[in-house]
């Protein structure tokens, strides 16, 4: 039973009613992954006009326009790159980036791995479908090895990028990943990441049903988010010869958690000295010149 | 394999196998120790059968453990006496049951002695999952309903401790099974002294206090109970009440924003739901709806929302909606 402030949260509280439904294909993950980010807001008692959600190009980043707050959808890969100025310029802000594997790790992994080193506060949700659904389900660097996508007809032959590794492996201070079938886990990982006081990068791992699921005979909607929760079991299961979407011993949860300086209070405070230092040697200056 | 043949041959001693009229005095006690996984059946067990061992009697025990830990049932058979033959009491052969929780205590009970047999059970309940099947909130469970006066009539001594709740107010919710060794230490012919000692080797050390006065107070209660007159009726123990009120379900379904994927329908633990012709989500069992809001959270396209409306009180009262 879920019985907790479920009752209390109507997502659509938080929705701009006028947009929906929203133009995600039928079964698509995202959707969950948005209700689960808007559930955590709600639960932090986070205001609206508080809020700021930037997003880049994608399926993943069309979802700001849902979401009744501030939101920017700006350009393919630099969200992070607007939320930090965004950030810096207005620390009263809960700034949330929504990003897709594609935005974030192709066309944006250089605005990832810099927003990770300088752990500025800023909660990136990067919402993994292994594709590129929007532009027609080509290759995107998080796609499993021997999966079928349009640009690999005969399956890919790269390997895939552990994302949450290289966050970490960046300096991100919040590391965490979850799936779209748990959703109250993915409420309070995303919770979790919000109440934290630097880089937070959640990883979801969502289900692209219509371009993926559909090219690589996973099944139906449902099919494909019961496999999600199988594909969690330990590792004796992991040689399963027909199951490399992903690896079966994924580790989920909170994986990485440290302390480190916030980049933006460090910043202002350098600024501050600077100010003062600056207003120091101006009055200096201004009585030297009266004596 | 043969039996031991009876013999009554003074030379050769003790007869191996005794006379009618000797049985008496050579049978074995036999006390049934039954619980929960995790309540410390197996310690009372080891406790009883050590203090016997060192009484100079020839001590059998048989236990289940293992697989019953946490939460399964557990049982121990004590047989202790001049000869013990076999480590495990027939039915109807234990003198004394010892229950550590009341629907156990219940199901053990065709092993007590029908005449003479002693029934010492703790009122605490522990619901197994498989009583309450049907998860609809406030749904009666299909625990055992018998009360402990129903109980004593059937059995020539019983006792119902609320043990769990005693040594609750000692401090140690833990220590309801020494609380219990006490009751029994009343019905066997030990010393409390020794009793003290050999309870003192099986608890943990940082429990030792509270431990003897549990026992001394499972002990002083039986004394109590015996000479009080009055069938004064022991309270049942508390039962948690259900984490949520009774409350109705109605699920809000938004058709315009539905897109047929499925997952509500397929991932519904009770599999009341459905598409209608349209393709859209229907409730189609709303009697089998428990709330759960699997299919709201799952929802892709919040097309689903689930309100759980308190039951009017009338309602609420009524036998059947809280067990």
């Amino acid at each position: 039973m879920i019985v907790d402030s479920a009752p209390a949260f109507d997502v659509r509280d938080y929705l701009r009613l006028e947009m929906m439904p929203h133009f995600l294909c039928p079964g698509c993950g995202h959707g969950i992954a948005l209700r689960a980010l808007l559930w955590a807001i709600h639960e932090l008692g986070i205001d609206k006009d508080k809020l700021a959600v930037v997003s880049g190009i994608g399926c993943a980043g069309r979802l700001s326009a849902y979401i009744d707050a501030n939101t920017f959808h700006v350009t393919h890969g630099r969200p992070l790159a607007y939320a930090t100025g965004l950030a810096l310029a207005r620390p009263d802000l809960h700034v949330v980036v929504i990003t897709g594997d594609g935005d974030c790790l192709a066309i944006g992994g250089n605005h990832l791995i810099h927003a990770c080193r300088r752990n500025l506060k800023l909660t990136c949700l990067m919402l993994n479908n292994e594709v590129y659904g929007m532009t027609g389900g080509q290759v995107s660097p998080t796609t499993s090895e021997s999966r079928l996508t349009t640009t690999t007809p005969l399956g890919n032959s790269e390997p895939n990028f552990d994302a949450c590794a290289l966050a970490a492996a960046a300096g991100a201070s919040f590391v965490g990943r979850e799936v779209t079938h748990h959703v109250p886990k993915l409420k309070e990982l995303i919770r979790a990441g919000l109440e934290h006081p630097g880089f937070a990068f959640v990883e979801v791992l969502s289900d692209c049903t219509e371009i993926f699921g559909r090219k690589n005979e996973l099944g139906s909607s449902a099919e494909m988010v019961l496999r999600q929760k199988s594909e969690l079991r330990p590792s004796a299961y992991r040689d399963t010869v027909d199951t490399p979407f992903r690896s079966n011993d994924l580790p989920t949860g909170i994986l990485t958690k440290t302390e480190r300086p916030e980049y933006g209070m460090a910043y202002r405070k350098a600024a501050a000295a600077q100010r003062a230092n600056t207003a120091a040697r101006a009055s200096a200056g201004v009585n030297e010149r009266k004596a | 394999m043969s039996r031991p043949t009876a013999s009554t041959s003074s030379i050769e001693g003790e007869p191996l196998r005794p006379t009618a009229s000797a049985a008496k005095a050579r049978e074995p006690m036999n006390v049934l120790i039954v619980g929960v996984g995790g309540q410390g059946v197996i310690m009372v067990s080891k406790a009883l059968a050590s203090l016997a061992q060192s009484k100079g009697y020839q001590v059998k025990q048989s236990e289940v453990h293992g697989m019953a830990k946490r939460g399964g049932t557990v049982f121990s058979h004590v047989r202790f006496g001049p000869q013990v033959w076999s480590p495990t009491i027939p039915k109807g052969e234990a003198d004394i049951l010892v229950a550590l929780e009341w629907a156990e205590g219940l199901r053990w009970l065709p092993f007590l002695k029908a005449e003479t047999g002693i029934f010492i059970c703790d009122t605490k309940r522990i619901v197994p999952p498989f009583a309450c099947l049907n998860r609809r909130p406030g749904a009666p469970l299909r625990y055992s309903r018998e009360t402990p006066a129903e109980v004593r009539a059937h059995v020539a001594e019983g006792y119902a401790i609320d043990a769990t709740r005693m040594a609750e107010e000692l401090g140690n919710e833990r220590a309801a099974n020494v609380v219990l060794i006490g009751a029994l230490s009343t019905a066997l012919e030990f010393s409390a002294a020794d009793w003290e000692q050999a309870l003192a080797q099986f608890v943990p050390k940082k429990t030792i206090a509270v431990n003897l006065d549990a026992f001394r107070l499972g002990r002083n209660w039986i004394e109590e109970e015996r000479t009080a007159v009055d069938d004064a009726e022991a309270p049942l123990a508390h039962i948690p009440a259900p984490a949520a009120a009774p409350y109705n379900v109605r699920l809000e379904i938004t058709p315009a924003w539905c897109k047929s994927c499925d997952i509500c329908v397929k991932l519904c633990p009770e599999r009341c739901l459905r598409l209608n012709q349209e393709r859209i989500v229907e409730l189609a069992q709303p009697e089998k709806c428990t709330g759960c809001r699997l299919c709201e959270l799952l929802c892709p396209d919040f097309a689903i929302r689930v309100h759980l409306d308190a039951v009017a009180k009338e309602v609420a009262a009524m036998p059947g909606a809280k067990a």
